[in-house]
């Protein structure tokens, strides 16, 4: 296994942003996800906008979000997105994986803090 | 872990499906990219921004568009299908650019593959058929070693014991080849056909087609039934539906017709040879054949059973072969048999597989040269484009992107090389079928085996992958500073690369030297066949072979009659010298060793070991031959016994005339002439019969064979023959005459093999011919690429040093000097390459040895020859470009620079 590197941990935690998203609000168009983690991520993290389409584009080829054309409040043509199954289960399992792995960065944190 | 597999799986058809519906997915994503701008933007505008700085706003918050688009092609696609593409075309773009290199490595690579694939779907489609049976590699053959001789046929009443006594068979049977007269149907004819029990359908395990199998009771109780093959039912019987039941003539006697078999079935199997069975019949051995134990003239196959190995088998038989011994009558008290068993697969290939290692040896390095030769073609050329590479290197192409684009480029040359040469493949066998002997067997089995040319394209692909290989590292190791600092100067190549050319050079003389001596050896030995001493005149002798039918030759008298007439009315026919009966033919092989007895002789040996080749002649049978005499005299026509007189001959002396090798056996510096031998084995109680001639050797076997000892009596054969006729008449003429005779004896009476003695002759040369064509064609291919190969890579390596030979002519070097130049350096190579090929040659001379006859596999003069012919086709090869060289005009090759 080689190390994934860096660009490839920052798309991994979009797409679980993006799931997370559509899991907890429900079917969203691009423009709905990205203000969502604006507002989540408190300007903690800066990304292009964009950047989240090739996630969601990258997410849909996976099977885990479906899309398909609607109106957004204000009227206009948009593409919603919503969770799939599969979607679910791979959430479960890397907020798990997620919530594993940053207990452990945690810990390692903390030791070297009491050192 | 599954879910991620599946999700992999899903996106990778995504990305499949995304190479054709790119186009719609773009122009959604514009709309989604545009809204999405848009509500940014309308944002910005409610924060109190004007709509122009809200819309840039909006842009930077979004990011580079044309990045995303790139980044979701490169999902949505497979990027390496798309690069592949691209690499392919630039291949393309830069062969096309260099045609006559293209030109010259696709042809290489077809002659070879072409080449390597025609004479391989020869070879196959004659010897190495595979076994049409099911599970094919539990069928074996049972034979006897019979007083430690070879491995050869059993006799009958072993057919009866082996299968009765053992227990490592589930099937075991018997079979013996024969002949019929057929007819009841059309022209009446003469059909090769098999005894067998109906233990040996079960042993094959091949149903009929239409009816059935006989039984082993109809085998016991001799019922008169057949069983057809499927051309004979195709071909003789139009196929008829209604077959089953139909009454046909064999030897006038009456068969029912009660099974077809199916089209592939080929029983029994002569690798290489016409003579295919075309009906069935039961054993039926007679009671005579059922107490013979010294007869050996049927052979057994039979399938093992599951976990019996062929050894277990054969201990198996040996066990039941000593109970038979133990019960021997007293006359084969003295034969030993030793039961063999074979893996039948194993025996089918035995005899051709010393010709076919050959045969593998010589594709092998045919293929070898022609791939040598692509390598060392892609390698000047990798040299030469070292600058390109430099330059591209230094703007930044990623290495593997250059390595891939040199292997793309050279599996395309050695694909459509390859494609190339399977075409020309299957056009020279549609050709060559024509020019091939007709005496070759099977020659309709004879067709494009795709198994080679599939064989043949991966071999080429790989070539191409390899090749590509060597080359492209070469050129990714450039010095990319060195390599520019030359200022594109098109110097002379490094040593390095020098010597790596070379090496292929002398590797391909010497390849190409090794296959000519091969061939050379060969031609010579199949010249010293021609010109062997067949013991006996064929020229103006025409030959014809008959059988009688039992009806109606059932008595002896009817025989006799036949015999008669027949030597009468052919004597009387105008041009006509001399006309004899023989049961063999010189040259065919066709006769049976037999026993015998020599008054006086005490064999060093031990009893019951003399064994020579007996041929029964009546009429003028040595003079029809024109076997010439030594001592004594021929047999007279008061020797003449006819068949109803064999049985009271019994104590009477018989005349007996013996060859040359027959008399130095026995009677070593004396005088054969009134000596007395006896047929049998020591207790049998056979009259005594007195040498009166003793004639020159004639070929009995192959040609190659050493002479045999024979012995010719003046016995009449009871049943069926050979007329031997020598005239003055053209052949056509005689063989016209000769069944206009017999049809006014026995209008019914079919002839078959009228042919002329020469015709026998040539058939038997027909093998070592075969091989010498094979073999020959191997060297012309080999000799052929080999020169390209040498003309190629000088030629090359000439144009990559123009530079050099217009700074040498600049200073002053006159034009002869640059020939010689470069006609040393290919004469160098030429003479390494020889002395490495008659090394060569001398080493792969144990392979050759068996083919060989009268020549040694180091005789000098094929040595010379082929060397010399190799250093003249080199010399040849390098004299075009050392003239091109020669003639570079100085002042244009320095200012093209």
């Amino acid at each position: 296994m080689k190390a994934p590197k860096q660009s490839d941990v920052l798309q991994g935690t979009l797409d679980l942003m993006i799931l997370k998203t559509l899991h907890a609000l429900g079917p969203q168009h691009g423009f709905g996800i990205a203000r969502r983690i604006e507002q989540v991520s408190r300007d903690v993290l800066h990304l292009n906008e964009g950047t989240v389409y090739t996630s969601l584009l990258r997410l849909s080829q996976q099977g885990c979000i479906a899309a398909k054309w609607g109106t957004s409040d204000n009227g206009r043509k948009a593409k919603y997105y919503s969770i799939t199954a599969r979607g679910e289960r791979r959430l479960a399992v890397e907020t798990e994986n997620w919530k594993r792995f940053s207990g452990v960065v945690g810990r390692v944190l903390r030791l070297e803090a009491e050192e | 872990m599954r879910d991620g597999l599946i999700s992999r799986l899903r996106s990778f058809a995504a990305r499949v499906l995304g190479l054709f519906a790119s186009r719609k997915r773009d122009s959604d994503f514009d709309q989604e990219v545009q809204s999405h701008l848009e509500l940014l933007a309308d944002r910005f505008v409610a924060q109190g921004m004007s709509r122009e700085a809200a819309a840039a706003a909006a842009r930077r918050q979004f990011g580079n568009t044309t990045l995303l688009q790139e980044e979701r092609r490169e999902l949505r696609t497979l990027a390496s299908v798309e690069d592949l593409g691209r690499d392919l075309r630039h291949a393309l773009r830069s062969l096309g650019r260099s045609r006559a290199f293209a030109a010259v490595a696709i042809a290489m690579l077809a002659l070879g593959i072409g080449a390597t694939t025609a004479i391989f779907s020869i070879v196959d489609g004659v010897l190495l058929r595979p076994l049409p049976f099911a599970n094919a590699n539990r069928l074996v053959t049972l034979g006897d070693q019979v007083n430690g001789g070879d491995w050869g046929p059993v006799s009958c009443p072993e057919v009866v014991i082996y299968p009765r006594d053992t227990r490592s068979f589930q099937s075991l049977g018997g079979y013996g080849s024969t002949s019929f007269g057929l007819s009841g149907i059309g022209q009446a004819a003469q059909i090769n056909a098999a005894r067998m029990t109906p233990s040996v359908f079960s042993a094959l395990g091949v149903a009929p087609l239409m009816g059935r199998v006989f039984t082993a009771q109809e085998d016991q109780q001799k019922e008169q039934v057949a069983v057809l093959s499927y051309a004979t039912w195709k071909s003789r019987f139009n196929s008829d539906p209604h077959i089953l039941g139909r009454k046909i003539l064999l030897d006038r006697k009456p068969y029912v017709i009660i099974g077809v078999m199916p089209r592939n079935f080929e029983f029994p199997l002569y690798p290489g040879r016409l003579n295919r069975s075309e009906l069935w019949v039961p054993m039926s051995l007679t009671p005579v054949e059922r107490s013979d134990y010294g007869d050996f003239y049927l052979y057994m196959v039979g399938r093992l059973k599951s976990g019996i190995t062929p050894a277990q088998a054969e201990s198996d038989a040996n066990r039941v072969a000593e109970q038979i011994m133990r019960n021997y009558p007293p006359v084969d008290a003295n034969t030993r048999i030793r039961p063999v068993v074979y893996p039948l697969q194993q025996i089918t290939v035995l005899q051709a597989r010393p010709l076919l290692r050959m045969l593998f040896l010589a594709v092998f390095v045919v293929l070898l040269i022609a791939c040598a030769n692509l390598a060392g073609l892609l390698l000047v050329r990798a040299i030469r484009r070292q600058r390109e590479m430099a330059v591209r290197l230094a703007l930044g192409a990623p290495a593997l992107r250059l390595l891939r684009q040199m292997i793309l480029e050279s599996l395309v040359l050695s694909l459509s090389g390859g494609l190339l040469g399977i075409g020309l493949a299957a056009l020279a066998l549609d050709v060559g079928k024509n020019l091939l002997p007709e005496t070759l067997p099977l020659i309709n089995e004879i067709a494009l085996n795709w198994t080679v040319a599939g064989f043949a394209l991966l071999l080429a692909l790989l070539t191409g992958l390899f090749c590509g290989l060597a080359p492209g590292f070469a050129a990714l190791r450039t010095n990319v500073n060195a390599t520019m600092k030359e200022g594109g100067r098109s110097g002379s190549a490094s040593g390095s690369h020098a010597r790596l050319r070379s090496t292929f050079v002398v590797a391909e003389i010497a390849i190409a030297l090794i296959l000519l001596c091969a061939s050379g050896l060969l031609l010579r030995s199949f010249s010293n066949m021609s010109a062997v001493d067949l013991g006996f005149r064929p020229e103006h002798v025409t030959t014809a072979a008959y059988a009688l039918p039992h009806h109606p030759y059932s008595t002896l008298a009817y025989v006799d009659y036949f015999n008669n007439k027949l030597l009468q009315q052919l004597r009387q026919l105008p041009g006509v010298e001399s006309v004899g009966l023989t049961n063999a033919l010189p040259t065919t092989g066709g006769a049976f060793p037999q026993l015998f007895v020599i008054e006086g002789y005490v064999d060093p040996r031990g009893p019951d070991r003399a064994i020579a080749w007996p041929s029964l002649v009546i009429g003028d049978y040595f003079k029809a031959m024109s076997i010439p005499l030594i001592r004594g005299r021929y047999f007279t026509e008061s020797d003449d016994v006819s068949a109803s007189r064999i049985p009271m001959f019994r104590n009477n002396h018989l005349p007996v005339i013996v060859n040359r090798e027959f008399a130095q056996h026995y009677w070593p510096h004396e005088d054969p002439i009134g000596r007395r031998m006896r047929l049998g084995a020591l207790k049998s109680r056979t009259p005594w019969m007195t040498v009166v001639g003793e004639v020159a050797d004639a070929k009995l076997n192959s040609l190659d064979a050493d002479a045999a000892e024979q012995f010719y009596l003046p016995l009449a054969q009871p049943d069926s023959g050979y007329i031997v006729v020598r005239s003055a008449l053209p052949p056509e003429q005689m063989e016209h005459a000769l069944r206009a005779v017999v049809r006014s004896i026995d209008p019914e009476l079919p002839l078959t093999h009228v042919e002329t003695m020469d015709q026998v002759v040539s058939q038997s040369e027909a093998p070592p011919r075969f091989n010498t064509i094979m073999i020959s064609s191997f060297a012309l291919a080999a000799m052929l690429l080999a020169v390209l190969g040498i003309y190629s890579i000088v030629a090359f390596s000439v144009a990559s040093r123009v530079h050099e030979m217009a700074i040498r002519m600049a200073f002053g070097s006159p034009r002869s000097d640059i020939m010689r130049l470069v006609l040393i350096s290919g004469l160098k190579l030429a003479a390494i390459g020889c002395v490495l090929g008659l090394a060569g040659a001398a080493g792969a001379s144990s392979i050759l040895r068996s083919f060989l006859f009268h020549v040694s596999p180091f005789d000098p003069a094929v040595m010379i020859t082929g060397a010399v012919a190799v250093f003249a086709l080199a010399l040849a090869a390098s004299a075009l470009p050392a003239y091109r060289a020669a003639s570079v005009d100085p002042v244009l090759a320095l200012r093209a620079e």
